[in-house]
């Protein structure tokens, strides 16, 4: 196949491909460690997609698979349909990558590094630059070595997101920022996705997820046990029940069906409860329930659940689900 | 098991808080020392025993005598040739120059991976965290590359005193560890000349270069001093004329051990005195480079790679352009003396070169040597920017691995084919200014020619970087070795021709003396050309490796 056909096949898948993440069996083993097993991963354009797990889970080696820079043992990747190792340039065309820990050339400045890394890109909107600049508070004076943590990683983040890539691959992208630098970064994400622009997020702060992500996946042990929207991994999951009783009418609600985790403290009890919650209102109804609160359960609840309170294995059940 | 040995670690580290960074130092100094001293131990015992094969009769050793012991210009070269009659004269005048320079080098590399290499890595941070201060730790790092270069002497120690017992060696104990410890004199000088460095520089590279500046200096001093009786005194001013003053298994003057223990004292004692006043991760001296005009800014990885090596390849045309200039000054005298000494035309013939220009093809072949080294740099400089994870900046955006590598190679390759030439060309202007007859055509070619083995030595170096990243350094380092020290042997020992031949050095003609051996030139570019692309095809599909 000649290199014109061969791009124009790429060229049209790529522009056929509804996403911008696809994963096939994506495996990666160093000896006998198994880092990613079988990941199958799919990000619809467009979308900001969590990627969570603990540390060690293999969440950075997937990236750096997604990004060509290790070669998987097993299956694939593609980024917007152009497979990961065998179009690197054309897939990396289309992104940008922010790592957790930005290794760069301590001789250069700040504006030497973002005018390489721009070249290198082959595409810069300079105004956005200045303005990303300016948001993130940067003096790009001053060399690399003399930047704090926060600041080089202010730097890296400024040299992704100048480039207003179709997807930006972002690895603990916050490490090292203050809180106000935090909300300069959100709000760079939210202008990219209202621009189309998808995210790829991979983290282990909760709330950075929640509060950016539509889509999120869990990784555990180098394998994807959970993927999906937020509201659909919500639905699946156990909704938490705080009931108020009046004195001396505090019933035993472990055998109702549906219902575990009961805490009782008092006339306060805390219960869950996954499926229908019928069952549970009329034993609460018969008991003379005073005061009742019921809340979906937060991202940071889901993934413990997946990972017990002690790193354990969850129950059976929510597995099968 | 495992909670067994975390057991047993937690424990070493509780029993001796204190030191944990003295042992991290002498762990890392050990390791190469007890390599490079078997270096040191192989040079030493094959001189010494291989003498009395070769200088069998007392004619044939007055003979050596008389050719070497009043030569300005070889004396320049490999240092003063005192007492070749014997076993002990001959050993010492033909190993002390090479291990000299090699112990140095060792001493200035340990010392400024260990210090201000772990520094830059950010290691320190951690160390530092713990009980004890920027001073304290610089101290126990300075003890542990003490036990670095005792594992060294240690080594060559052994060997040498056991050589000594050879019948037809002979040495006594006292002076063979005399010998041994002149030889490590140079390497724990530029310990702490690397460690002090290490202290003024903002970086692990800066710091390499500045202590390759002093040594440069220090090496043209020495020669200045030893090209002629009259300027025998300057030896004093150098640490390397300090260290031929001990005179060993000669007419021993550990006198002169003064100064070179003033020195390391001084400079330790700078050592700590700086790292106590300085932030960790900065440098004494003003980062001069921090002005750069639009102009210089680096737009591509090439230029990128160009401006970060620009200071360390400059460094090395200096010296070479200087070295050339040194080496042509006085061509016309060793010249003369070849021309007009029957036998030591014959001790040249014994090296494959005669005639008039024998001296600057000998002179040339140490030019070969440093360009080596900075092959050895280029490759070994690739390697960090993918190690310390610079390289993954460039290669998550549009940019192939293959084009930064073969970049980096056309670098490196104008590096050494220009340091080459320039090398012809300063011999040359040096010898015109001694009104030698040469000509700058073949002086030129003979420049040309000692780029040969360092694009060998590089070629074979990126196609370690492809298969084996994390052996780049002690590979390539090793080869060289191999190569350096086979050529330095192989001509006073009666080595089998096929080790010879092993020897990219061996390969390259004696040009000028010689005419170019462009065969062996063109197997020595086939092997790189052939190395350059199974490492850069291979390079493509490997994974990228932190250290």
């Amino acid at each position: 196949m000649s290199t014109t056909s061969l791009a124009y096949t790429s060229g049209n898948k790529a522009a056929a491909s509804q996403w911008a993440v696809e994963t096939h069996g994506l495996t990666k083993r160093f000896g006998e460690n198994v880092a990613v097993n079988g990941v199958e991963l799919l990000v619809p354009r467009g979308c900001a997609f969590g990627y969570l797990g603990p540390n060690g889970a293999g969440k950075t080696t997937t990236i750096r698979l997604l990004l060509g820079l290790i070669q998987p043992s097993e299956g694939h990747g593609e980024i917007f349909g152009l497979d990961c190792q065998r179009h690197p340039i054309e897939a990396h065309r289309r992104l940008a990558f922010v790592a957790g820990e930005a290794n760069l050339w301590p001789s250069l400045t700040g504006a030497e590094t973002l005018h390489l890394l721009g070249r290198v890109q082959g595409q810069v909107d300079k105004a956005y630059r200045e303005e990303l600049i300016a948001r993130f508070d940067l003096d790009p004076t001053k060399k690399v070595r003399a930047y704090s943590k926060g600041n080089r990683q202010k730097l890296i983040l400024i040299g992704a997101l100048m480039a207003r890539p179709d997807l930006l691959v972002l690895d603990e992208p916050t490490s090292g920022l203050d809180p106000l630098m935090e909300q300069a970064f959100r709000h760079s994400i939210h202008e990219a996705r209202e621009r189309g622009q998808t995210v790829f997020l991979s983290s282990h702060i909760m709330s950075e997820v929640e509060a950016l992500c539509d889509r999120v996946g869990i990784l555990r042990e180098g394998r994807l046990v959970e993927m999906g929207t937020l509201a659909q991994m919500r639905h699946l999951s156990a909704l938490t029940v705080e009931a108020t009783f009046s004195e001396g009418s505090v019933p035993d609600l472990s055998g109702v069906p549906g219902v575990s985790s009961v805490q009782v403290d008092g006339r306060l009890v805390r219960c869950q409860v996954r499926g229908s919650v019928e069952p549970l209102l009329k034993a609460l109804v018969a008991a003379g329930v005073t005061e009742l609160l019921s809340r979906e359960p937060s991202l940071e609840e889901l993934f413990l659940a997946q990972y017990g309170v002690h790193g354990k294995s969850p129950d059976t059940s929510h597995d099968a689900s | 098991m495992q909670a067994e040995i975390a057991d047993k670690k937690e424990a070493q580290v509780g029993r001796w808080p204190g030191t944990v960074v003295a042992r991290l130092t002498a762990r890392g100094a050990a390791r190469s020392g007890v390599i490079w001293g078997s270096i040191f131990a192989i040079a030493i015992a094959s001189s010494a025993i291989s003498y009395s094969g070769i200088y069998k009769t007392l004619a044939q050793r007055d003979a050596l005598a008389v050719a070497y012991g009043s030569n300005h210009a070889t004396s320049a070269l490999l240092g003063p040739a005192w007492q070749l009659q014997t076993v002990a004269g001959f050993t010492v005048f033909k190993v002390s120059m090479a291990l000299m320079i090699l112990g140095a080098v060792w001493g200035l590399l340990t010392s400024t991976r260990l210090l201000r290499g772990e520094e830059e890595n950010g290691r320190w941070d951690l160390l530092l965290a713990g009980q004890t201060t920027r001073r304290r730790a610089t101290a126990q790092a300075l003890g542990g590359l003490a036990a670095g270069v005792f594992t060294l002497w240690a080594v060559a120690s052994l060997v040498t005193v056991l050589s000594g017992l050879d019948s037809k060696v002979k040495i006594a104990a006292g002076p063979a560890l005399y010998f041994s410890t002149a030889m490590v004199a140079t390497a724990v000088m530029f310990l702490a000349v690397g460690a002090f460095c290490g202290q003024l520089s903002t970086s692990r590279r800066q710091a390499a270069g500045l202590g390759s500046v002093i040594l440069g200096a220090s090496y043209a001093l020495r020669m200045v001093a030893d090209s002629s009786a009259g300027l025998a005194w300057l030896r004093w001013a150098t640490p390397l004329g300090w260290v031929e003053e001990l005179q060993p298994l000669t007419r021993p003057r550990p006198f002169a051990l003064v100064p070179i223990v003033a020195l390391v004292i001084v400079f330790a004692l700078g050592t700590l005195y700086l790292a106590g006043r300085r932030d960790l991760g900065a440098g004494t001296l003003s980062d001069r480079s921090n002005v750069l005009t639009i102009r210089q800014l680096p737009t591509t990885p090439l230029g990128l790679a160009a401006y970060l090596s620009r200071s360390v390849l400059l460094a090395w045309a200096a010296s070479i352009f200087a070295y050339g200039l040194l080496l042509g000054g006085i061509a016309k005298s060793g010249g003369k003396i070849i021309t007009s000494s029957p036998s030591l035309r014959s001790a040249f013939a014994r090296l494959g070169v005669s005639g008039a220009d024998a001296y600057l093809s000998v002179a040339l072949l140490i030019m070969a040597v440093a360009l080596s080294f900075v092959a050895l740099g280029q490759v070994n400089a690739a390697r960090r920017e993918e190690s310390s994870g610079q390289l993954e900046n460039l290669l998550v955006r549009p940019f192939s691995r293959a084009v930064w590598l073969v970049e980096r190679i056309a670098l490196a390759v104008a590096a050494l084919v220009l340091g080459g030439l320039l090398a012809g060309v300063a011999t040359w202007l040096g010898a015109i200014s001694d009104h030698a007859s040469v000509k700058f055509s073949s002086l030129l070619s003979a420049g040309l020619n000692v780029s040969f083995p360092a694009l060998l030595l590089f070629g074979v170096g990126v196609l370690v970087l492809a298969v084996a990243p994390r052996m780049v350094s002690i590979i390539t380092y090793t080869l060289f070795v191999w190569f350096f020290l086979v050529e330095i042997l192989g001509s006073v020992v009666n080595m089998n021709h096929w080790i010879l031949d092993l020897s990219a050095f061996h390969q390259m003609a004696a040009s000028p003396a010689a005419p170019i051996a462009w065969t062996a030139n063109a197997v020595m570019v086939a092997i790189a050309l052939v190395s350059v692309g199974f490492g850069v095809e291979l390079f493509r599909h490997r994974d990228l490796r932190g250290e």
